[in-house]
């Protein structure tokens, strides 16, 4: 299945801003779109703008934290930009820290991020 | 006199149709109770004047009320408001127009801070007058049916005001409770994208989530980098209060800015190793002036001195 | 608790995670809830419902608008026929990692909400109740 979320390629990095409501079988599609893609380009970076969610339940969170696993696997530099403030408070009241994940508050810190030396 | 402030208690009271239909079933007014009060009505005009005075009497002579009403003019604009109040009890119809006007009378009373139980107490008042000039005009039987309508018309209207009473005071402790939070976590910003918190006094839960909270608002509506938390003027940190503070780093981050902890005390410090609380996720500093040198390196800037 | 206004809507496909917890949020929202608040309901009610469709095998979510003491609340039911929840202690200490939630579902909602109750019986099924209340004076 090929989800409806775009990801869009700027030189090395992979853009995608995620919309609407996001349901599991959209999560997960996503998430083989983005690696296939990131497998033809060969991109280096990737920026996954959330701040268009206003829910990110566990589930979601778990997507995202291993799609930026499996996107390291394939040597590329995963950035989630723009959460929420309700949606972070939410994701720490429940214990959900998304630990192996890097965050920035905007697309333009995302790429500053992306454009360092990697670690 | 309708205050250009007043606030949409239609809407907050839910008073629609419906609920002006609850009401009036529940206080037992009928349309048979609407006419035979509207029958009244030359009755009344002709007792009115007697039966405002009487009521503003006790007004008067009571030291607590008089107070509220020591403007002679003010006096004045009461009692022709009150006659209308009263003379509204006789217009035979009790729809949404009516509850509308009745509730801009309870606010007129609270506006002007006048207490509840003298409010209610002045209604009594009221009822006593008007069966007398009722049983004066009128067969008993008729007076003591005239006089079971206006009291279940009367009822109707208390209800009311103290609905309007109940709105506004709820009002006011959320006015000073947003005041509160507001006082409790002063964020500044002391640099471009970086943001200070200087925490005093005791946290406890109820107030660690409202000062994650508003620093997470900060943080996104000003595209913060750094936040730097004071804690120098904290009472007690304890592993409770070493957990909320970890938390809102843990959430700051999630926004993608960073945040560094100062004003740790040798004691503080202390305690949060004896504690075994790891705080290895954090940038911490002693001093305040170290803590903004650091957000500064942090944005890739530092201070330098003058060249002289 | 008064309950103004209720809607069941039924646990039976893994879409209804989205249509329940966007009932929810719309509810909270017009409650006058504030974004953190609705956010907090809207993320429970999404965990709890996915719970239902994957250990509860479906069921129904019972969507209410409450009131207590002049307050305002949201409150949220969830039955299920499933196999039940054999740990329940176990499951909301939080840590219990099943391979759909990472364990922090039940818990992690728990503190979401302030008002938490559970019912489990094994071979029989699983009754989840939770509330969140607008905080004094929101408008409604």
């Amino acid at each position: 299945m090929v989800s409806s979320i775009p990801v869009i390629r700027i030189r090395d990095t992979l853009l995608s801003a995620i919309q609407g409501d996001l349901s599991d079988r959209v999560a997960e599609a996503f998430q083989g779109d983005l690696l296939s893609r990131l497998e033809r380009t060969g991109a280096s970076g990737v920026l996954l703008d959330i701040s268009a969610l206003d829910i990110v339940d566990t589930y979601v969170a778990r997507v995202l934290v291993e799609t930026a696993q499996m996107a390291r696997l394939m040597g590329a530099h995963t950035v989630l930009v723009g959460m929420r403030p309700e949606v972070a408070a939410t994701l720490i009241t429940m214990g959900q820290v998304l630990t192996g994940i890097d965050t920035a508050l905007n697309v333009d810190d995302g790429l500053a991020l992306l454009a360092l030396p990697r670690r | 006199m309708r205050s250009e402030s007043q606030p949409d208690y239609m809407r907050r009271l839910k008073l629609d149709a419906d609920e002006l239909a609850n009401r009036r079933r529940f206080f037992g007014i009928t349309q048979e109770d609407l006419e035979r009060l509207g029958a009244l009505r030359p009755v009344a005009e002709r007792h009115m004047t007697s039966i405002i005075a009487g009521f503003y009497d006790l007004l008067l002579e009571h030291p607590r009320t008089r107070e509220f009403l020591g403007d002679p003019q003010l006096v004045n604009r009461l009692q022709r408001a009150q006659q209308s109040y009263f003379l509204g009890l006789f217009d035979g119809r009790c729809d949404l127009a009516y509850v509308e006007d009745r509730l801009r009378v309870g606010h007129v009373h609270e506006r002007v801070g006048l207490p509840l139980k003298w409010y209610l107490g002045a209604y009594n008042r009221y009822l006593q007058l008007s069966a007398a000039a009722l049983r004066k005009e009128l067969p008993l039987a008729e007076a003591q049916l005239a006089e079971a309508s206006l009291q279940r018309l009367v009822f109707f209207d208390l209800a009311l005001a103290v609905d309007t009473y109940v709105a506004a005071q709820i009002e006011t402790v959320a006015r000073h409770r947003a005041a509160v939070d507001e006082l409790s976590t002063p964020v500044i910003r002391v640099f471009d994208r970086v943001l200070l918190l200087p925490l005093v006094g005791t946290i406890d839960s109820a107030r660690a989530q409202g000062i994650m909270e508003t620093v997470l608002k900060r943080v996104s509506d000003q595209e913060a980098k750094v936040m730097i938390i004071d804690i120098a003027g904290v009472a007690v940190v304890d592993t409770q209060v070493a957990d909320h503070l970890l938390r809102a780093t843990a959430a700051v981050r999630l926004l993608g800015a960073s945040t560094i902890l100062t004003g740790i005390s040798p004691q503080v410090a202390r305690t949060v190793v004896e504690l075994g609380v790891d705080i290895s996720a954090m940038h911490t500093r002693s001093r305040l002036a170290d803590g903004i040198e650091l957000a500064l390196s942090l944005l890739g800037r530092k201070i330098t001195a003058a060249a002289s | 608790m008064i309950v103004l206004e209720t809607c069941a809507l039924p646990i039976d496909s893994e879409d209804d995670v989205v249509r329940v917890r966007t009932r929810v949020r719309d509810l909270a929202q017009r409650l006058g809830f504030d974004a953190f608040a609705v956010a907090a309901i809207s993320t429970a009610a999404s965990e709890l419902t996915r719970n239902a469709w994957v250990h509860g095998h479906g069921g129904t979510a019972t969507v209410e608008e409450v009131e207590e003491g002049g307050r305002h609340g949201v409150r949220l039911q969830f039955h299920d026929a499933g196999p039940g929840i054999a740990d329940l202690p176990r499951v909301l200490k939080g840590g219990f990692s099943t391979r759909r939630s990472l364990g922090l579902g039940l818990s992690g909602t728990r503190r979401l909400v302030d008002d938490f109750e559970i019912e489990s019986q094994c071979g029989v099924g699983t009754h989840i109740v939770v509330a969140k209340w607008a905080r004094f004076g929101a408008r409604t």
